[in-house]
C-alpha cells in the first residue's frame, strides 16, 4: 500500500517534472529561435532578445516610461469603474423594472455590443480631440456591454428561494439589496471585473495609439514612427507580463476565494 | 395575462430607440456637421453605401478576411488544445506558455508588428486577426476537451482501439458545441476588435474606409460605415451563426 502510494507520488512528480521541463525547454527553444531570426534580419524588423532585454531594463528604471505605464493604468482603471457602474445600472434597471427589460436587453445591449471598438475610438477623437477623455470614453463604451451581460446573468442566477425567504423577514428594499442580492452577486462581480480587465487592455492600447497623448499605446505609436521596434517589443512584453501577472496572481486567486466563500 | 406586459415592454423598447434618435437629431442641429451629423444624412449615406460598388467590394474584402481568420483560428486553437490534451508533457507548454502570452498580447501590438513585417494586404490582416482570435478558440475548445464525457470515450474504446476512429466518431462530435461557442465569440471579436488590423496594414476593407473617412473629417460617412458594420455583424449572426447553433447544438 505504502509502496504503491510512493510509486504513485513519484510517477505524479515525474509527470509534473517532465511538464515543467518541457515548458522550460519550449521557452529556451523559443528564445534561441528568436535570437537566430534576429541574426538574419535587420533590428528594425526583429530586434534580438538581448537588445529587447536591455530596453526592458531601461524601461523599468525610466520615470518617463513608467509614467506611460501609469497613464495606461489610469485609463484602464477609470474606464472599468465608469463602465462597470453604467453596465450594472442598466442590469439593475432591467431587473427591478421588468418593463424596461426589452429596451435594455434587446435594444440598448445589442447596439452597444455590435458597435466596433475602432468606431468608438475614432468617433471620440472627433468629439473630444486627443485627450485622456477620448481614451477613457472609448474604452468605457466598449466595456459597458460586457458589464451589462455579465451582471444580468448574475441577477438572473440569484436563487429565487433565498429571496422569498428574505422577503418573509423584511419587505424593505435596501436591506434586501445589501444583505441578500449584493452578496449573491459577488462571484459575478469578480468574474465581470476579470473579463473587463482582460478586454480593456486589448482596447486601451488602440485608443491610446489613435487618440491618446500618454500611455503605452502612445509610446508604441512614437516608437513606430521612429522604426524603434525594440521599444515596441519591450512595451508588448511589459503589457503581457503585467496583464498575465494581474490576472494569474491577483484577480484569479481573489475570484476563487470569493466564489468559494459565496457559492452555495 | 402575459400578453399585455410584453406589448408594453416592446412599446417602451421602441420608445427608447425613438427618444435616442430624437435626442441625436436635436443635438446634431446645434453642432457642426463634422462633429455630429444628424440621423437623416447618416441614414441617407448608409443607403448610398449599400448601392456603392466600392463599399460593397471593401465590405466583401473584410467579410472574407474575417471568415478565413475564424476558420484558421479554430484550426490552430483546436490543434493546440488537442496537443495539450493528448500529449501530457505538452500540457504545460500550451497552458503555461502559449496560452497566457497569446491571451495577454495586445491586439494593436500584432497590428503594428504585421505593419512592420509584411506588405500591406490580405496576408498581414489575416495574420493579425488569426493571432487575436486564437486564444478565444483555444480557451473554448480546451474547456470542451476537459468536459468530454469519459464514459462515452470508454464505451468507444470497448468497440475499437483505433484512436483515429474514436477521435472522428466521438471526440470531434462532442466538441461541436464548444466549437460553435468559440465561433460565436470569435465572430464578435473579429468585427469589433480585430478590425484594427485594417487600419494599419490594408489598402482595402471597411477598417481602411473608416480611417479614410475619419482623416477627411467626413463624420457622416464615418458614422454610416459604423452602422453598416453593425448591420453586417448582425446579418452574419442571424444568417450563419444562429442557424449553425440550431443545427448542431443539441446533437
Amino acid at each position: 500500500m505504502a509502496v504503491t502510494g510512493a510509486a504513485l507520488a513519484h510517477a505524479r512528480w515525474r509527470g509534473i517534472g517532465s511538464q515543467r521541463l518541457a515548458a522550460h525547454l519550449f521557452t529556451a527553444a523559443f528564445l534561441a529561435l528568436w535570437e537566430a531570426a534576429s541574426l538574419f534580419t535587420p533590428s528594425y524588423l526583429i530586434p534580438g532578445p538581448v537588445l529587447v532585454a536591455t530596453r526592458l531594463a531601461i524601461f523599468v528604471t525610466s520615470w518617463r516610461d513608467l509614467g506611460h505605464l501609469g497613464a495606461s493604468l489610469f485609463h484602464v482603471a477609470s474606464a472599468i469603474a465608469i463602465s462597470f457602474a453604467m453596465g450594472s445600472l442598466l442590469a439593475f434597471a432591467a431587473y427591478y423594472a421588468p418593463l424596461l427589460r426589452f429596451a435594455i436587453e434587446r435594444r440598448i445591449g445589442p447596439v452597444l455590443n455590435s458597435f466596433s471598438a475602432i468606431g468608438w475610438t475614432l468617433l471620440s477623437i472627433m468629439w473630444f480631440g486627443v485627450t485622456p477623455v477620448t481614451v477613457i470614453f472609448a474604452i468605457s463604451a466598449v466595456l459597458v456591454p460586457f458589464a451589462l451581460v455579465n451582471m444580468s446573468a448574475g441577477l438572473g442566477n440569484i436563487d429565487r428561494e433565498i429571496i422569498e425567504m428574505a422577503q418573509s423577514f423584511t419587505r424593505r428594499r435596501v436591506p434586501m439589496l445589501a444583505l441578500v442580492i449584493l452578496p449573491s452577486l459577488y462571484p459575478f462581480i469578480f468574474a465581470t471585473l476579470r473579463i473587463m480587465f482582460g478586454v480593456s487592455w486589448k482596447v486601451t492600447l488602440t485608443a491610446e495609439l489613435f487618440g491618446g497623448n500618454a500611455g503605452l499605446g502612445y509610446m508604441i505609436n512614437l516608437a513606430r514612427q521612429e522604426f524603434d521596434t525594440t521599444t515596441i517589443f519591450a512595451a508588448i512584453i511589459i503589457i503581457i507580463a503585467f496583464v498575465h501577472g494581474m490576472d494569474h496572481y491577483v484577480l484569479g486567486p481573489m475570484q476563487a476565494k470569493v466564489s468559494r466563500h459565496y457559492a452555495s | 395575462m402575459s400578453f399585455a406586459p410584453v406589448r408594453a415592454e416592446r412599446l417602451i423598447g421602441e420608445g427608447v430607440v425613438a427618444i435616442a434618435l430624437v435626442a441625436w437629431w436635436a443635438s446634431a442641429r446645434r453642432l457642426p456637421e463634422f462633429i455630429l451629423p444628424g440621423p437623416l444624412p447618416v441614414l441617407r449615406r448608409l443607403i448610398e453605401l449599400w448601392l456603392n460598388p466600392e463599399f460593397l467590394w471593401n465590405a466583401f474584402a473584410s467579410t472574407w478576411r474575417v471568415l478565413v481568420s475564424i476558420a484558421l483560428a479554430l484550426l490552430i486553437g483546436g490543434a493546440l488544445a488537442i496537443l495539450a490534451h493528448g500529449v501530457p508533457s505538452m500540457t504545460a507548454v500550451v497552458d503555461a506558455r502559449i496560452k497566457p502570452v497569446l491571451n495577454s498580447f495586445p491586439s494593436i501590438g500584432w497590428a503594428i508588428l504585421a505593419a512592420i513585417w509584411f506588405e500591406p494586404g490580405d496576408f498581414g490582416v489575416i495574420f493579425v486577426e488569426v493571432a487575436i482570435l486564437i486564444p478565444f478558440c483555444l480557451i473554448n475548445l480546451a474547456e470542451g476537451l476537459r468536459n468530454l464525457d469519459r464514459e462515452l470515450i470508454e464505451m468507444g474504446r470497448s468497440f475499437t482501439r483505433a484512436q483515429v476512429r474514436i477521435f472522428w466518431r466521438l471526440t470531434l462530435p462532442l466538441l461541436v458545441p464548444y466549437g460553435l461557442s468559440a465561433t460565436r465569440i470569435a465572430y464578435g471579436v473579429a468585427w469589433k476588435i480585430a478590425l484594427v488590423a485594417e487600419l494599419l496594414g490594408a489598402p482595402t476593407g471597411v477598417g481602411y474606409l473608416m480611417l479614410r473617412a475619419q482623416t477627411a473629417a467626413d463624420s457622416t460617412t464615418f458614422l454610416a460605415i459604423c452602422f453598416a458594420i453593425v448591420l453586417i455583424f448582425m446579418a452574419g449572426e442571424r444568417l450563419v451563426v444562429v442557424p449553425l447553433e440550431r443545427r448542431f447544438a443539441h446533437r
